[in-house]
């Protein structure tokens, strides 16, 4: 417990016994799917701890197997990278562009903006599916990558984020890089991004992760099959894979591991944000 | 100097300011204005019907259900999740080794997707799988898991819980850090015991990482859709028919647009004044305990 050195060894390997114990049961379904991903068709959803193993599954991402169009794992893999990493990039970009604005450039009406932008957050979501919906209809994007890239390509919780971390930059900092000369772009490039590093991390992934395990929004507006992102495929084929679930598996081992590929990239960088954020 | 700040401000704002009108302003008074109407999303007429889809929304089932399923979430999921997330985040705090290793490890489930959360509950917890075998050999029981309402509802809220603890935790594992040690050394010198330290020093100084969990929490079980989707469809008899749920049936199933508007409103009205309620019964709570 904080700051006593009274406990004894055996206090702390209980400690230690418990967590582990706690981690086991939390990262368990992640461990059944991965070995049922691997299992002999026969076993899967049958055992606990699968004994015989084939890689039947992941051969069935390549081709399709019997199911469907020829390749819809791959095509809805990209699909997804596509998708996420554009409304990502924008997120981000607008996120920082319009924190900059309302922290730092003292323009008429940024107090207007800056009170709409929180009105906007307090609203409920929900409320705008189906009018959303129907502008993509009206606008011709329907079944587009745009569909599912323009309206999610501002993050409102970004903006708040990148325009609280700013408020706390000093002026200072920014007065003197204007004295030597330099833009409001490079200031942002050159001095407000490299101080949010760690916050960045923190938002970025945190982005990343929602938009790439988005279903609503991306089921509704997109109908081809192969526009489809692997969240929405997977989806869709818990009817038609329902006596194949190996593939299944595998499809969702292949929807796993980028994200928790980039949070081991960004995970040190991710601790000192979350610190950060949370003060 | 002043000038070209204005327009500059302007130009950086833009994104949003563009944004917000397209995607936020525009569609919340089309939903508004859609919401009087009998629109079917397809045919080009459609007539103005007044107050006539919110008076068949009160009425009907499934608004009911959603009405309730929410709050019956809550009260599963909320206690639930903040018991699991104080659990990891007081257990992992006092590790000298490897504290970031674990939180990282807890995390981890919230990367996940609600999709393969529910693909891997539903091969789980599957006719011949394991689980119930095990019970059908040893107790000779037969659980429908996903069929009779209360377990549906339970195994989302269980998914959901899984899914946010480690988030949580981290939010907590912070706030037990900024605790000033000194207040436990004192306490240890007064001879308390742990249950006492834990209840009376490490909770009320908790108190303001709590509220934030128990607030994000409480927010959560207002927009449950994959997981209820992918498993029981809002079933067994609306058991778990939540909010998104029924607008997503009633839209884009039913193709009821006017009338799946009206509901959109109604579960923000809901909404809204939920959190606003919750939020003060929070902070009252807090105040009268002297946490705050």
């Amino acid at each position: 417990m904080v700051g006593s050195k009274k406990y004894s060894k055996r206090r702390l390997a209980g400690r230690y016994v418990l967590a582990t114990l706690l981690l086991l049961v939390m990262v368990y379904p992640y461990l059944y799917m991965v070995l049922n991903s691997f299992a002999d068709w026969a076993q899967v959803d049958r055992q606990l701890v699968p004994s015989k193993f084939s890689l039947k599954s992941y051969e069935w991402l390549l081709t399709g197997g019997e199911v469907g169009i020829a390749r819809p794992w791959m095509n809805a893999f990209f699909n997804s990278v596509i998708v996420s990493v554009a409304s990502t990039f924008l997120m981000m970009l607008f996120g920082i562009m319009v924190a900059y604005a309302l922290s730092k450039l003292k323009f008429r009406g940024r107090d207007t903006v800056n009170n709409f932008v929180l009105f906007h957050m307090f609203f409920p979501a929900i409320i705008l599916l189906i009018p959303n919906f129907l502008i993509i209809q009206k606008v011709g994007l329907y079944d587009t990558y745009w569909a599912m890239i323009i309206p999610k390509a501002i993050s409102l919780w970004a903006i708040f984020m990148y325009t609280n971390f700013f408020k706390a930059v000093p002026d200072a900092f920014i007065e003197a890089a204007k004295l030597d000369g330099a833009s409001d772009f490079k200031i942002l490039y050159k001095i407000m991004l490299p101080m949010s590093k760690s916050i960045t991390a923190v938002i970025f992934l945190f982005l990343l992760m929602e938009r790439w395990t988005e279903l609503l929004w991306d089921m509704i507006v997109v109908r081809s099959d192969n526009m489809l992102t692997l969240n929405v495929l997977l989806s869709q084929m818990f009817g038609p894979y329902g006596s194949y679930p190996g593939p299944l598996y595998a499809a969702s081992v292949l929807l796993t591991v980028p994200i928790i590929i980039m949070f081991a990239i960004f995970g040190k960088k991710f601790k000192e944000g979350m610190q950060f954020s949370l003060k | 100097m002043n000038k070209q700040n204005n327009k500059l401000g302007w130009l950086f704002a833009s994104p949003y300011i563009i944004f917000g009108l397209v995607f936020f302003l525009g569609p919340l008074l089309w939903s508004l204005y859609l919401s009087f109407t009998n629109w079917d999303l397809i045919a080009p007429e459609f007539d103005f019907v007044g107050l006539d889809n919110f008076r068949k929304a009160m009425a009907a089932p499934g608004v009911q259900s959603a009405f309730w399923v929410t709050y019956k979430f809550m009260m599963l999921f909320v206690p639930l999740v903040t018991a699991m997330s104080l659990a990891v985040a007081v257990v992992i705090q006092g590790l000298p080794k490897f504290k970031s290793v674990y939180l990282i490890g807890f995390f981890l489930p919230y990367l996940s997707s609600g999709v393969v959360a529910s693909l891997i509950v539903q091969g789980f917890l599957s006719y011949n799988s394991p689980v119930n075998e095990f019970l059908r050999g040893t107790f000779g029981i037969n659980i429908d898991w996903l069929g009779s309402p209360f377990s549906a509802l339970f195994i989302v809220g269980l998914i959901l819980a899984w899914k946010f603890t480690g988030y949580y935790a981290l939010i907590l594992t912070s706030g037990l850090e900024s605790i000033d040690k000194e207040v436990y050394e004192a306490a240890a010198i007064d001879g308390v015991t742990d249950r006492q330290r834990f209840w009376k020093i490490t909770l009320p100084l908790l108190y303001p990482a709590l509220y934030t969990t128990l607030i994000l929490s409480f927010g959560v079980t207002f927009g449950i859709f994959t997981e209820v989707y992918q498993l029981t469809g809002g079933g067994p008899n609306f058991a778990t028919n939540t909010w998104q749920m029924e607008i997503f049936n009633q839209a884009f199933t039913n193709l009821q647009a006017g009338y799946a508007s009206a509901i959109a409103i109604m579960a923000s009205i809901v909404t809204f004044i939920s959190i606003f309620v919750i939020r003060k019964l929070l902070e009252s709570w807090g105040k009268r305990n002297g946490w705050v």
